[in-house]
């Protein structure tokens, strides 16, 4: 991502998004649809919790020796004839990939589904150099039709109907329209199957790598992570330092606990195990192997012992799915490749600027938390980064509305000191707005005042009494 | 201390060298063959349902003079004109091979290629109408297929072709993953691709309605072979 938008496209998105009750239809439905899925697993699944514990464990562990372990799965890698590169931030590993993708000559590059190439900007980066670079999953092929971003890091086409897929598909293909996911899905496969036949530089994303082994697993459901690996001579697989996991022994946990939360399923379709560049004589995989290892701003959450715990992050996607503010906005008013509570953690630490607003979009409700299968503590850690923007050397500048909502927030903050100040304010409240309350609530209060009961009563203020000691 | 170590090794000495779980197994099978075998019926009938509610098809538990009978008669039903296989684990896929020959139809041999055959191969691959292979593994609780992959047995016929049939041998079907990958063991994962494969390659991205076949099989199919 070049460069992050500015505060003022973040609210106005996020209030366009909250107008459009079209896009709100279809994230409830999807939302529903996925809970559902996840009641039913989990209930047929007694360990579940046993395996979260296990997996939190586990990944923390990871996590606090992550330099080991990455030196462990790069000797490993490299034994198994894999080129590693490690990038520092986006642009390294963007030249990285653009400069191979140049110097093998590559013609047709078929990409798997990966968030951390959409971190990345990859696409935009090889159509500079003149590479087209074809998104395979379904749901990225749409979204990349539409020119769109994907809008949920699991189901990228969330935000769309099947009516407006029929719509684009007539559109791009000129063939006849029509809304039946099946013959849309037909479509796309003989179009992309075409594609990867003549591909021949792929790259995926890694959903977890085993240092002990110099394994990369990569999970999904349609076969485009396989084929993206398979197919290519050139292979170029990216991650985030954070994906690494110690032994084999460590992985049946997440496995056992990432489809169920993902997609409600038990085991994604498939799961790829590669370890290293084909064998002699092999007809399946790459002749050249490359792994780049992403940082861009992930030590600097390892380096805050409170932000840390967001990288043990498996990126199932449900915290989206369980977010008010999420099923709401849908994930492109987050003006981020990462949406949703998980994304509002990670976007201000891998892009900075206007994303800093991001821990601010939340209600802090908790569900995020209740769901994480790796048991992260969304909420804390969205207040921790709210005590940094709020402390920290650059506050951000908010609209004027919000600010002076702040402002009152910080006066009440100081009143609250004093007890007895507190008191007489309520008191005075008290008598001053009791001609004006019906029932105990006040419907409509003057001023600035009246944003709040435009939306809901306000409870009328009642002199303090003392609790009983 | 040192006397336990000493008659634990004295008692395998007794026992004789290999002694190992693999012949505990076998004397336990020994002892009660009838209990034993219902215990694989049973895992084997988890990992049936199991594979039904991922949209596989069970064509049920063969001898292996069924299997290639089997076979044969499946790549009629799904009008299939070509059939790829490789090379088998325990099942003769020469035999099967012949016998789809002999049914009329066209074989795809996987055998190791030179880079430059690689596309002319996958093409082959690509076009036929069912891929046969055999899994190293399967996994009672998800119905779940563990194929590993090489020059004789690519992981393509389980990917390129429309329909794909996965046999297993029965004492290779497991209770769940953790079991599979311990057997497997950090050398056996790292020396192949290993593919682990639950029902159909399926898609939830438009509106998250389930379609099969968007880029893998449309259909699996296995059989259990029970010799």
């Amino acid at each position: 991502m070049a460069e992050f938008p500015k505060a003022r496209d973040f609210f106005e998105s996020s209030r366009a998004a909250v107008g459009d009750h079209e896009l709100r239809r279809k994230l409830e439905s999807a939302s529903a649809r996925h809970l559902d899925h996840f009641a039913q697993v989990k209930a047929e699944f007694p360990p579940y919790d046993d395996e979260r514990d296990a997996a939190h464990r586990i990944k923390t562990d990871a996590i606090a020796h992550l330099d080991e372990l990455l030196i462990e799965l790069t000797t490993k890698l490299e034994a198994r004839g894999c080129k590693v590169f490690f990038a520092e931030d986006a642009s390294q590993a963007r030249d990285y990939i653009v400069e191979l993708a140049k110097a093998r000559g590559a013609k047709n590059v078929v990409k798997g589904k990966s968030m951390t190439t959409e971190e990345i900007d990859l696409n935009d980066a090889l159509a500079r150099a003149g590479i087209d670079a074809v998104e395979t999953d379904l749901g990225e092929y749409i979204v990349q039709l539409r020119g769109e971003r994907p809008s949920h890091i699991i189901t990228p086409a969330i935000h769309l109907s099947k009516e407006d897929i029929g719509q684009l598909f007539s559109d791009k293909f000129g063939i006849a329209y029509t809304a039946e996911p099946e013959k849309l899905t037909a479509e796309a496969r003989s179009r992309l199957r075409a594609i990867f036949l003549a591909a021949d530089f792929g790259v995926t994303g890694v959903n977890f790598a085993i240092a002990e082994t110099g394994t990369l697993i990569i999970v999904e459901n349609e076969g485009n992570g396989r084929l993206s690996s398979t197919m290519p001579e050139t292979f170029v697989a990216v991650m985030g330092i954070e994906k690494v996991i110690p032994r084999l022994q460590d992985l049946s946990h997440f496995l056992e606990i990432l489809a169920r939360t993902a997609t409600g399923q038990k085991l994604t379709t498939y799961t790829s195990f590669i370890t290293g560049p084909r064998r002699e004589g092999e007809l399946d995989g790459p002749g050249e192997m490359h792994v780049v290892i992403l940082d861009n701003g992930r030590s600097s959450m390892l380096a805050d012992p409170v932000l840390r715990e967001a990288l043990n992050c498996i990126r199932c996607g449900a915290c989206l799915n369980v977010c008010p503010v999420y099923r709401r906005l849908g994930g492109h008013a987050y003006r981020s490749v990462y949406p949703g509570p998980i994304g509002s953690i990670v976007s201000p630490n891998l892009f900075g600027g206007a994303a800093g607003y991001l821990p601010f979009a939340s209600t802090l409700c908790g569900a995020c938390k209740d769901i994480c299968p790796v048991k992260i503590d969304i909420p804390r850690i969205l207040l921790h980064l709210r005590w940094k923007e709020s402390t920290g050397e650059h506050p951000l500048k908010w609209p004027r509305a919000i600010e002076r909502a702040r402002r009152g927030a910080r006066r009440f903050a100081q009143a609250a000191r004093y007890p007895r100040t507190i008191r007489a304010l309520g008191m005075l409240a008290a008598m001053v707005l009791k001609p004006f309350a019906h029932n105990g609530y006040l419907r409509r209060m003057p001023g600035p005042f009246g944003n709040w009961t435009k939306y809901r009563d306000f409870p009328r203020p009642r002199p303090h009494k003392r609790p009983p000691s | 201390m040192a006397e336990l170590h000493k008659i634990i090794a004295t008692v395998k000495d007794a026992l004789g060298a290999g002694a190992g779980s693999n012949s505990h197994a076998a004397a336990a099978s020994a002892v009660v063959p009838v209990a034993q075998s219902a215990l694989r019926a049973e895992i084997a009938s988890t990992f049936a349902r199991e594979l039904e509610e991922v949209d596989g098809k069970f064509l049920g538990m063969l001898t292996p003079a069924e299997v290639t009978n089997r076979i044969v008669a499946l790549a009629g039903e799904i009008g299939a004109q070509t059939v790829a296989l490789g090379q088998g684990i325990v099942s003769d896929m020469d035999a099967i091979g012949e016998a789809l020959e002999r049914a009329d139809f066209r074989i795809v041999r996987t055998v190791p290629v030179a880079d430059t055959e690689r596309a002319a191969m996958h093409a082959r691959v690509a076009d036929a109408g069912l891929g046969i292979a055999e899994a190293d593994f399967a996994i009672a609780s998800t119905g779940t297929l563990a194929v590993v992959s090489s020059a004789q047995r690519p992981s393509s016929l389980t990917l390129l072709p429309p329909a794909s049939l996965v046999i297993v041998q029965i004492d290779r079907v497991m209770a769940n993953l953790a079991a599979v990958l311990a057997e497997l063991g950090p050398g056996g994962v790292a020396a192949n691709r290993l593919t682990l494969i639950t029902g159909p390659s399926r898609t939830a991205d438009i509106e998250k309605r389930i379609v099969l076949g968007v880029h893998g099989p449309k259909s699996l199919h296995v059989i259990v072979v029970w010799p």
